[in-house]
């Protein structure tokens, strides 16, 4: 029996302000070497299990804990949380605001030093640290030349340094692009094969939760379930319902009446050799005609663009000559890593950025001669961050800044705003402070801000970004909903999911040029080319692969089927 | 990005003691003060013109380049207005009041450029440290890198709130100057608020790593004065110890100036 490492009695915690409790009666013991993975919805207490274990809860936030949480025999409310630094590291989503210091090694030499660690000795840690993290080769570069990945590697490397025995990270990976997400992951893969580290981790990635001991499921504060990570992630049911992604196969196997679920793609090609199940070839072939007749349905050219070239500040090669359109009723993904061109591109569209080189057309003239406020009126973009715009007292304010500013009579403001609204499920909340929204319904009105204007066109980049399991689904089919009234969507996401349930079309960028371009089905056979482009599609996809086919769906898949499992 | 000032270079001066370079601003700086003949001024000015090409900080002063050449041709004016002299020209304009506008044009540009070399050559930890080292308390050192250290993030959302709001419609070029303050709202708004939020997981990862958890902390930077470190410090010295004798002794002032 392993040596108890935290453990968490009867806790209880309120913020200060709140009604509701933020945790409510968690019991929870973690072994030494133990890789616990939290998940659940948005608001269930996730991040504030999180915070009680460094002690931040109670000493940084204010409210009101009742019982108690102890590490290695400490109990959180007796020590500071500089203190419980020294057992606990803590690594937080938001990788700009955790790193102080201008250069690598000394932002990894920063623990060690708060706690008088002799020079020689923190030199030794710099080193085996940055080589852990695979940032060896950029030690001497300030951080915030780095990529958003290792910027988090860089966090990582600096909490390990004081050499603690939890490690505690709080959606580490939120904000990554999908080959950042595996670089953090891979190190993860490592840290949990340490005997001496105790690691917790909150994520959304379920397909991640593969690697933890056990997961503890949160809701409203509250520990619904927690057991061994096969157990869970089988258990499709429960996860649906409590808000987190259920990983493909499972549920696809499920549906069909397996009681044995296999849960990764070589278990899932298993089971469905040994059983009955059969694919009809004219029922697959059915649904790539269904998917070519509507594209082409599809024809009025809104956007173009002509081998446009961007350079940043004379020397950064954005977009290398790319040529691409959009038409009238499209839903496209655009998808790449960070800093492949994806954002740069779609700040053509609206006129937030010139050509270099090369033309953009939008509705048959050039964005150089409409200008922002003009081709606003077109093309609609929603940033990534609803709080980089939201600025009003009022939810109706903010979303009928825009439409105010076009000039708009009063009555027509009303009309588009309510109608915004009820675009995005907002209805009747016109009085609401969005501040006091969460980060979905925030995101809701930043759409609903742009939709006010009545742009054909709405691009959206990374709008599932920060969001729940269920809120990605509900924003998601929202976005649906407005492309089959007859908007014509591109958006931009990490999410391989997302891309395989809701886009029509997908564009992958790489350095600078769009690399592939076709329908989804089409794009997620490339297997090949999106290794290069360095993104995943999911298990499920995976699974469907190996039997020759390209599946974006479980239910898809399901149609499908020929002949049950008995 | 934009805001942040250190090069990260290996000149000289990059490579000097943070110390020395803390000593030799402050001494610039008084040297830069004692005269008010621009003629007496040339031999500073050469030093610290040295400075900016050793150190590169010209490529700092040409991103504030505006501002510097706004700054000057008021200055010019200004101190015209602010002082006469016996041997007038035409108008206010006298030959001592063009001198003096002259040396005070030069001594504030000598004042900026003399700091952006300081802080494009010198990190902030070695900044701060350095102060620390020549006795400043830890807490307060750290405050100032904090502050140094937001500027830029501060500025990069900047950026993107303001395409974000263009975006919408907003027009910030147009209108008259209260139009365009109130244009600014939208702005400022999501600037404080995400900037608070920063603020606060800031603090949170900082207590997260130990922040004051030891009475005395170590500091990895180790800091040794070098034979070149020596050599700059003593001419510093010695420079501004002969500037002063000329001072004192009443060198370096324009005859017949009138300040008001």
């Amino acid at each position: 029996m392993a040596e108890t490492v935290i453990s968490i009695n009867d806790l209880q915690y309120r913020y200060r302000g709140q009604k509701e409790h933020a945790l409510d009666g968690i019991n929870l013991n973690l072994t030494s070497g133990e890789f616990l993975m939290v998940m659940g919805p948005s608001e269930a207490g996730k991040s504030t299990l999180a915070a009680t274990i460094n002690g931040l809860i109670p000493h940084f936030h204010v409210g009101k804990l009742k019982g108690e949480v102890f590490v290695l025999g400490r109990n959180t409310r007796d020590y500071s949380v500089a203190q419980m630094a020294e057992i606990v590291g803590m690594v937080f989503q938001d990788f700009e605001a955790q790193l102080f210091s201008t250069n690598v090694e000394l932002e990894v030499a920063f623990g060690p030093e708060n706690f008088a660690v002799e020079r020689e000795e923190i030199k030794r840690r710099i080193d085996e640290n940055l080589d852990y993290v695979g940032l060896d080769a950029q030690r001497g570069r300030p951080p915030s030349t780095l990529s958003g990945g290792q910027k988090q590697k860089l966090a990582i490397a600096s909490v390990l340094a004081l050499k603690p025995k939890v490690l505690v990270m709080d959606e580490p990976t939120t904000d990554l692009d999908p080959i950042s997400k595996m670089g953090i992951f891979e190190i993860t893969h490592r840290l949990c094969k340490r005997e001496d580290l105790t690691l917790m981790m909150v994520e959304h990635e379920t397909e991640e939760a593969l690697y933890a001991d056990r997961i503890a499921l949160l809701r409203n504060g509250q520990l619904i379930k927690i057991g061994p990570t096969r157990e869970i992630l089988c258990d499709v049911d429960t996860l649906e319902k409590i808000g987190v992604m259920p990983l493909g196969i499972p549920k696809f196997f499920k549906s069909v009446g397996f009681e044995e679920l296999p849960l990764t793609p070589d278990e899932a090609v298993d089971a469905y050799r040994q059983s009955t199940l059969k694919i009809s070839e004219n029922k697959f072939n059915g649904i790539i005609q269904e998917e070519k007749a509507d594209l082409e349905k599809n024809t009025k050219t809104l956007i173009q663009t002509k081998d446009l070239t961007h350079v940043y500040k004379g020397e950064v090669h954005a977009l290398k000559g790319v040529s691409m359109q959009i038409n009238k009723g499209d839903m496209v993904a655009i998808i790449g890593q960070n800093g492949s061109g994806k954002t740069t591109l779609a700040k053509h569209f609206n006129g937030l950025l010139m050509p270099t080189q090369g033309e953009v057309f939008v509705n048959g003239l050039q964005t150089s001669e409409q200008g922002v406020f003009k081709l606003g009126q077109s093309v609609g973009y929603v940033f990534q961050n609803p709080d980089h715009q939201i600025f009003s007292e009022k939810v109706f304010d903010e979303v009928a800044f825009s439409p105010k500013l076009r000039g708009y009579s009063e009555e027509k403001i009303k009309e588009y705003v309510t109608e915004a609204l009820e675009a995005v499920g907002l209805e009747g909340q016109e009085e609401e402070d969005p501040f006091t929204l969460t980060k979905s319904g925030r995101q809701r009105v930043a759409v609903a801000s742009i939709l006010a204007s009545k742009p054909e066109v709405l691009i959206l980049d990374e709008p599932t970004t920060g969001l729940d399991y269920s809120e990605q689904r509900s924003m998601m089919n929202m976005v649906r909903k407005l492309n089959e009234n007859g908007s014509t969507i591109i958006f931009i996401t990490h999410h391989m999911w997302v891309v395989a349930e809701y886009a029509k079309r997908v564009c992958v960028m790489k350095d600078g040029d769009i690399i592939l371009e076709g329908t989804t089905r089409e794009i997620f056979a490339q297997n090949e080319v999106l290794r290069d482009a360095f993104l995943r599609p999911t298990h499920f996809v995976e699974f469907s692969h190996r039997l020759g086919y390209t599946f974006l769906t479980a239910e898809e898949m399901l149609t499908c089927l020929e002949g049950a499992h008995s | 990005m934009d805001a942040e000032m250190y090069i990260n270079a290996n000149s000289f001066i990059h490579r000097l003691d943070p110390r020395v370079k803390i000593v030799t601003f402050l001494l610039t700086f008084v040297a830069i003060l004692l005269f008010q003949d621009p003629l007496w001024m040339l031999p500073i000015a050469i030093l610290v013109l040295i400075q900016i090409i050793i150190s590169k900080a010209y490529i700092n002063l040409r991103k504030i380049g505006f501002v510097l050449i706004v700054l000057m041709i008021s200055s010019l004016i200004l101190w015209n207005l602010f002082s006469t002299g016996e041997t007038r020209l035409f108008w206010r304009i006298s030959v001592e009041s063009l001198l003096y506008s002259f040396a005070r044009t030069i001594l504030m540009i000598l004042m900026i450029s003399t700091g952006m070399v300081l802080i494009t050559s010198t990190r902030n930890e070695e900044l701060v440290n350095g102060m620390i080292m020549l006795g400043m308390p830890y807490r307060v050192g750290f405050a100032i890198s904090t502050a140094l250290r937001l500027v830029p993030t501060i500025a990069s959302s900047a950026v993107t709130i303001s395409q974000a709001q263009r975006s919408r419609g907003l027009d910030l070029d147009s209108g008259n100057l209260l139009e365009r303050v109130r244009k600014f709202l939208p702005l400022l708004v999501p600037v404080f608020i995400s900037t608070i939020r920063n603020t606060n997981i800031f603090g949170m990862a900082l207590e997260s790593k130990g922040f004051g958890a030891k009475e005395k902390r170590t500091f990895y930077l180790e800091f040794k004065m070098k034979t070149s470190d020596y050599i700059v410090l003593i001419f510093g010295i010695v420079f501004v110890a002969v500037s002063i004798y000329f001072a004192v002794m009443g060198f370096g002032k324009i005859e017949g100036l009138i300040r008001f």
